[in-house]
């Protein structure tokens, strides 16, 4: 090669590279925004990740680009309180878990919201026009005051997955007709319409070995009636064990009671001790790996996809995977109803649950400009349209408007049960001492479901270790 | 011909001179710097200053063994990174334990002197935690140390397939805690796992292993041992090999018994390896977290739950960061102690050797 011709060439390079840097130059007024989130790693906030980098404009015209963590679930408090903690500041938003509120807000790195709402007359709209179920659970410290905190990302309850391939069998019919006099629900409105005491005959009734018959086959191994979450870790055996207590007309402590209200008294009132009892007695019927603390909501979930059991209580989160062949043996057998509650003395069922789900929340050290995308792209993630869109994706929406339009139950078989179960939606704590709350409680209800001491004890021995701890913490005062 | 020739040492400061190498002059004004600027200065400003007050500290020991100690200056980048790394956070959190103190609040550190230890002395929950970890430690040690020694005698032994079989016996030491974990969980699962549908071919009912404290005991020991008997397999394999064949002919000549052979030669060839062994499971034993974690979670209730969980949800998930430093302190101090114990018998035999 010549070395004019290198020249030439060299030339003629720098000069495309000029050109097109020219024609790709951005005008001046737009700036590239990053919004920097820690998220856990599943559907809800995969779908959300994909509709922003599809469809995302900013209204400000600058250039904003969503940066995800995204972080495994069971890892993912621990990482996060990690990079609170430290200081590092790498986060702008997250993603965050109802009853973590307190802990982060009181640690100075969780923004109060209220001046937005406030200076922000489309976002108080959306915000108005949200259930109030979920808006102070995901928003409000202390819970249910009027100080916002978070706006909701996915909101989540539990409810009923069942076998209608099971359910609807007619020998099966026949039989528990036979043996309780009484019809075997089907359709997804006769299973609303179950309390715990039908729930029991279930578990009694589907209880299968191994090549006994099952729905007009030989199983093909041991087959279950039900299961509900009993596990150790985290909180799966206190999600369920709440439903029960509220329904019986108990309480856990009650932090909007604060500092008046005891635990002592409360936590273990004898409402309290007839629900845990009756949590109990429906585990003896459930796989038994029940009776080792392991049955977790993974493991609802696994036994369920794979087909050993008729019916658990479990997240809508899940309810993709299970109706997909993919990842689901069951995938084309499943229906959703809601979750049983207990019948009260006028023949209706009373069906306090414990909220799932989890809000969007803002930084502390958020910069002004960074705080005006982060609202505009929360406006945007709680606007119809993209509600809509994300609930055609398997998503759910707290918003009123969006969950009562007649399309929203044609997106997935379980929306049906979306607007009539956030009727009896409260929340567990959200005050800065939860986890060790949680933990104890934990330990204490897995020593009952692993048979190891009885519900009175049980509930004492939780009452008491609150009572001590939430007067250290100043929580309750005499 | 290298640098060092050219350039000699640059001559030693006095005490007050300001000059680049006057490393005393240095120390003391990064120890008074430092001081000052936590009581003036707001946190973040404080943590600034004071560090570039020891780097300039740092930077004037660099100066003045240029030309001087070359061997200091060689291994000096290691010992940096070992102090920034390794050592400072450590005594950052020595301090701490000293002080109330919880990382997810905004109220600054309090000094309550051993309150903190005092707290974890008499708290009846750590001594709980303390016992659970001990006989698991027990346990699982002494099974693996006897499991570890069978397979060394039996793998020093020459047979068909044994470099496969020795590899395949390695293995498990080489995997991760989570995968050892997440497979064990699945082989006691009582409705897929492995060991319950074998009990169930004799029984007709599914066996669930975790649902006692025995059962979650022998399940955990177990694992820990799956992995870790290969390791100190190798280690006594090592000290088998080592010893020399004549020995063995002439005790053969001699007609000695096995049982003499074996502990008049075989053994003191092994017994610092397997003192060695005993050391390392059991510092490793003590610090039992992933399998219990993943295998139990602690449960039932809390009669699995080692002290390294205990740790773990005092300083992680309840953020009771001072509390929890005092801890690992103490169990720092227990094995240090175990540690030093274990070195002393080892001297004590070496010489009576």
């Amino acid at each position: 090669m010549s070395w004019h011709y290198r020249l030439t060439a060299f030339a003629g390079t720098a000069a495309v590279a000029g050109l097109m840097s020219f024609g790709v130059a951005t005008p001046a007024s737009a700036e590239e925004i990053v919004l920097k989130m820690a998220v856990p790693d599943w559907p809800p906030t995969r779908i959300m990740k994909d509709l922003f980098d599809k469809n995302y404009k900013a209204p400000s015209g600058n250039d904003v680009k969503l940066d995800i963590d995204f972080i495994p679930w069971p890892d993912y408090y621990t990482r996060l309180n990690a990079s609170l903690t430290s200081g590092e500041k790498k986060y702008n938003m997250a993603v965050s878990d109802s009853q973590w509120l307190g802990a982060f807000i009181e640690g100075g790195y969780y923004r109060k919201i209220n001046d937005l709402i406030d200076a922000d007359p489309g976002l108080k709209a959306v915000l108005d026009d949200m259930h109030p179920a979920p808006l102070q659970a995901y928003a409000t410290y202390p819970y249910k005051s009027q100080n916002y905190y978070g706006f909701p990302q996915m909101p989540d309850i539990l409810i009923t997955y069942y076998r209608k391939d099971v359910l609807c069998n007619e020998e099966e019919q026949k039989n528990f007709q036979a043996k309780y006099n009484q019809k075997l629900p089907c359709t997804p409105e006769e299973m609303d319409d179950v309390d715990w005491d039908m729930w029991e005959k279930f578990g009694e009734f589907f209880q299968r070995k191994k090549g006994d018959m099952l729905a007009g086959q030989p199983a093909d191994d041991d087959f279950y009636g039900i299961a509900y979450q009993a596990g150790k870790a985290y909180d799966f055996n206190t999600m369920q064990i709440n439903g029960f207590i509220w329904q019986y007309g108990g309480n856990i402590w009650d932090e909007t009671q604060a500092p008046k209200g005891h635990a002592e008294g409360v936590v273990n009132s004898p409402e309290a001790v007839k629900a845990l009892d009756h949590y109990l007695r429906l585990t003896k019927y459930m796989p038994p790996v029940v009776k080792t603390g392991g049955m977790d909501i993974f493991k609802t979930d696994e036994l369920f996809r794979e087909g050993k059991v008729a019916m658990i209580v479990q997240w809508i989160g899940f309810g993709e995977s299970t109706i997909n062949p993919q990842t689901s043996k069951v995938a084309d057998k499943v229906d959703f109803a809601l979750m049983p509650g207990l019948r009260g003395s006028d023949g209706k069922i009373i069906r306090w649950s414990n909220i799932g789900g989890q809000p969007f929340v803002i930084m502390t050290w958020t910069d002004d400009k960074q705080i005006k995308e982060a609202v505009d792209f929360v406006k945007w993630w709680l606007s119809a349209e993209v509600q809509h869109q994300f609930a055609a994706a398997g998503g759910q929406s707290a918003i009123k408007s969006v969950y009562n339009d007649p399309k929203y139950v044609t997106y997935r078989p379980w929306n049906r049960t979306w607007a009539p179960g956030l009727e009896w939606q409260k929340d567990t704590w959200h005050i800065p001492e939860f986890f060790e709350l949680l933990v104890e409680g934990q330990e204490q209800y897995d020593l009952a479901i692993t048979g190891k001491q009885d519900a009175k004890t049980t509930l004492d021995n939780i009452a008491a270790f609150q009572e001590k701890l939430l007067k250290e913490a100043g929580h309750i005062q005499e | 011909m290298t640098q060092a020739h050219h350039t000699s040492p640059i001559p030693r400061a006095s005490f007050t001179e300001l000059r680049w190498n006057n490393w005393l002059l240095a120390l003391i004004a990064a120890l008074v710097v430092t001081v000052g600027a936590i009581i003036l200065l707001p946190p973040e400003a404080a943590f600034w200053i004071s560090g570039a007050m020891w780097a300039l500290f740092a930077a004037s020991l660099v100066v003045n063994a240029w030309g001087r100690y070359k061997g200091g200056l060689l291994v000096a980048p290691a010992i940096a990174l070992l102090f920034t790394m390794n050592i400072f956070p450590l005594m950052w959190s020595l301090g701490l334990s000293f002080f109330s103190y919880r990382a997810n609040r905004m109220r600054t550190p309090v000094f309550v002197g051993l309150d903190n230890y005092e707290k974890i002395v008499t708290d009846p929950a750590v001594w709980e935690h303390l016992h659970t970890t001990a006989i698991l430690a027990i346990i699982t040690v002494v099974v693996q140390m006897v499991v570890g020694f069978l397979l060394a005698m039996l793998f020093a032994k020459q047979f068909p397939l044994r470099r496969y079989l020795l590899i395949l016996v390695l293995t498990p030491m080489m995997l991760s805690f989570v995968a050892v974990g997440a497979f064990f969980r699945y082989y006691y699962e009582p409705t897929f796992g492995l060991l319950s549908q074998v009990v169930r071919l004799f029984t007709g009912e599914p066996y669930i292993l975790l649902s006692s404290t025995t059962g979650a005991m022998a399940g955990i020991v177990f694992a820990d041992a799956w992995m870790w008997s290969p390791f100190v397999m190798l280690l006594v394999l090592a000290g088998l090999v080592s010893v020399p064949k004549y020995l063995y002919e002439a005790a053969a000549i001699d007609r000695v018994s096995g049982w003499r052979r074996f502990w008049s030669i075989t053994f003191p060839y092994i017994r610092g390896l397997l003192l060695l062994a005993l050391l390392f499971r059991t510092i490793e034993a003590f610090k039992l977290f992933d399998i219990v974690f993943l295998l139990t979670e602690g449960g039932p209730g809390t009669s699995t739950e080692t002290i390294a969980i205990y740790v773990y949800r005092q300083a992680i998930q309840f953020n009771k960061t001072s509390d929890s430093t005092a801890m690992s302190y103490i169990l720092l101090f227990i094995v240090i102690v175990l540690t030093n114990l274990y070195l002393y018998l080892a001297n004590r035999r070496a010489k009576e050797a």
